[in-house]
């Protein structure tokens, strides 16, 4: 896979906070990357230096060929239009400036548009939009120039259920075509679509990977067996070694030794008198790596 | 050139649809024609209100038609000034204020063709509206005291403009360089605060560009020093294209004030 952008000890500074601090990650094209973390961890400073509207204090952003600005796409978490224009007026704009020829503008701009649903609204004045269709034309606004990179501040946060679904939905249908780098804190949509993970805190990268290699690091391998009843669960907990916790019919079993497997647990289940129904591994959400890593000191 | 045309539409679209070209040339006219009527219905005016002692006389001065374009003129470099000041003082600082410019700012742009954009449409709307006000001013000039020589007259109004656009590049830098506060009170204290410090102690110098819509009046009296007006008209211009290459450079610097 090629690299599309390097980041190299990316650093803003103001008077005496530091709001990102040295972070050094590369994006592979055609991959989606979430750039995760808790408010105020500079996730929006960090996307405002990749478009080049913020300076950063020291370190660089190198995108392989040309103008960095002509490449990308950008949709800012509130997006602000010019109300008085309509939408296919703002997304042929939009195209015009990033080097779209003007004969091919508008036609794209009514793609684009049709694309994410606001074909009935082409004519309206934007004034008259609601969250959910500027949301939508702000990501049109933001792919009509058919960017290498697009660059998403929460792209779904203040959306409801039905608009972050159809949102998502667009979303996926667009990491075929271009590299994908958004920030957000709801760790759902972040599982849904995340080739790679960049875990901010404090402006720092404090956790970096493929969802798998993220998952892997952080996961304590943890099995959940189901006995018959309740008072068999508490009998194994009692009988067991630390590490071993009941709850109603179900006994959480933790083993921290590297590399364990299920072996010797169902040994020992099978060894016990009790009825098993289930034997289940379970692997770690991503909320629940959020918590450790936002947590750890 | 083909992204300034782009912006200039956007901004011409915005002038046009916020209705900045129909009220504030309206804003002009009415003040153009108010000092030719007043003025010569003066007499009818104390008549009708009445409550004029016994015996009270004076005596109207004799005005030329020149007298009361320069009234129009005084009216303009107050009221019809604050009008267009305020309505474009924002102009930039309010779009970076409001994150509108983001989305702008982001394409790769070029800040001067951004910035001509918004002072070719100032000045568009500062045209139509000085041509409302002259028109207004001088029609009624016109009917009730007499005509104007044409081309002295259109000189006059050619070296109004000229004002006009120094007024505009003013603006335009101060709303890039600060935000939407400072920059109102920096284009007011240099537009009428100069006007003020030229009134009183103006007569120690003869260049300057705050004499300018005074010295478009001259023209049409014949009582202009040409040196002078041609020295204030280059001190103008010089000045104007400086303010608007300190403008596109303090708007490029100000970028990252745009909100995300």
């Amino acid at each position: 896979m090629t690299t599309l952008l390097e980041v190299t000890g990316l650093t803003k500074r103001y008077a005496e906070k530091i709001v990102v601090d040295a972070l050094d990650f590369k994006l592979d094209e055609h991959t989606s990357t979430a750039l995760i973390g808790p408010n105020g961890a500079g996730k929006t400073t960090t996307l405002s230096m990749l478009t080049g509207l913020l300076k950063p204090t020291t370190g660089s952003v190198k995108m392989s060929g040309g103008d960095l600005r002509a490449m990308i796409g950008f949709l800012p978490q509130y997006p602000q239009f010019q109300p008085w224009l309509s939408a296919l007026e703002f997304v042929e704009m939009a195209a015009r400036l990033s080097g779209v020829p003007a004969k091919k503008a508008r036609l794209e701009a009514q793609k684009m548009l049709e694309f994410v649903g606001l074909e009935d609204a082409l004519h309206k004045k934007i004034a008259t939009f609601s969250g959910g269709m500027k949301q939508r034309l702000g990501i049109s606004q933001a792919i009509v120039h058919k960017p290498k990179l697009l660059l998403l501040d929460e792209p779904v946060s203040a959306l409801d259920p039905v608009g972050r679904r159809e949102v998502l939905d667009l979303l996926k249908g667009l990491q075929q075509e271009t590299t994908i780098l958004y920030s957000t804190h709801i760790l759902n949509d972040a599982e849904e679509m995340t080739d790679q993970l960049l875990f901010l805190r404090d402006g720092k990268l404090v956790e970096q990977g493929t969802l798998r290699e993220v998952r892997q690091r952080f996961d304590e391998p943890m099995y959940v067996v189901e006995f018959g009843s309740e008072e068999e669960a508490r009998l194994f907990a009692d009988q067991s070694e630390k590490y071993t916790k009941a709850a109603g019919c179900y006994v959480h079993v933790e083993i921290h030794e590297k590399n364990s497997n299920m072996q010797q647990l169902l040994e020992r289940l099978s060894a016990s008198p009790y009825t098993v129904r289930k034997v289940e591994r379970k692997t770690a959400s991503l909320e629940e790596i959020f918590m450790k890593v936002a947590k750890r000191a | 050139m083909s992204e300034f045309n782009v912006l200039l539409q956007k901004e011409f679209r915005e002038a046009w649809r916020s209705w900045k070209f129909l009220w504030i040339p309206l804003v002009f006219a009415l003040f153009g024609m108010s000092d030719p009527l007043t003025n010569y219905y003066m007499m009818d005016i104390l008549n009708a209100v009445g409550n004029l002692p016994e015996g009270f006389d004076i005596t109207m001065p004799n005005l030329v038609p020149a007298d009361l374009l320069q009234a129009s003129i005084g009216q303009f470099q107050l009221i019809g000034l604050l009008v267009l000041i305020a309505s474009f003082v924002g102009s930039i600082s309010k779009e970076r204020a409001n994150g509108m410019a983001t989305l702008l700012y982001i394409r790769p742009i070029s800040f001067a063709s951004y910035f001509m954009s918004k002072y070719v449409v100032m000045s568009a709307v500062g045209l139509v509206s000085i041509a409302a006000g002259f028109t207004a001013s001088v029609y009624y000039t016109f009917i009730l005291y007499g005509k104007f020589e044409v081309t002295m007259l259109l000189a006059a109004f050619a070296t109004y403009f000229v004002w006009l656009l120094f007024v505009s590049a003013i603006t335009l830098l101060m709303s890039a360089a600060f935000k939407t506060g400072v920059a109102t009170a920096g284009a007011f204290i240099i537009i009428f605060g100069g006007q003020i410090v030229d009134a009183i102690v103006g007569v120690f110098w003869t260049v300057s560009p705050w004499k300018l819509p005074v010295y478009g009046v001259q023209l049409i009296r014949g009582t202009m020093e040409m040196p002078d007006y041609w020295w204030s008209m280059a001190l103008t211009v010089v000045l104007l294209l400086i303010f608007i290459v300190i403008g596109i450079y303090a708007m490029k610097k100000n970028a990252a004030m745009a909100k995300i």
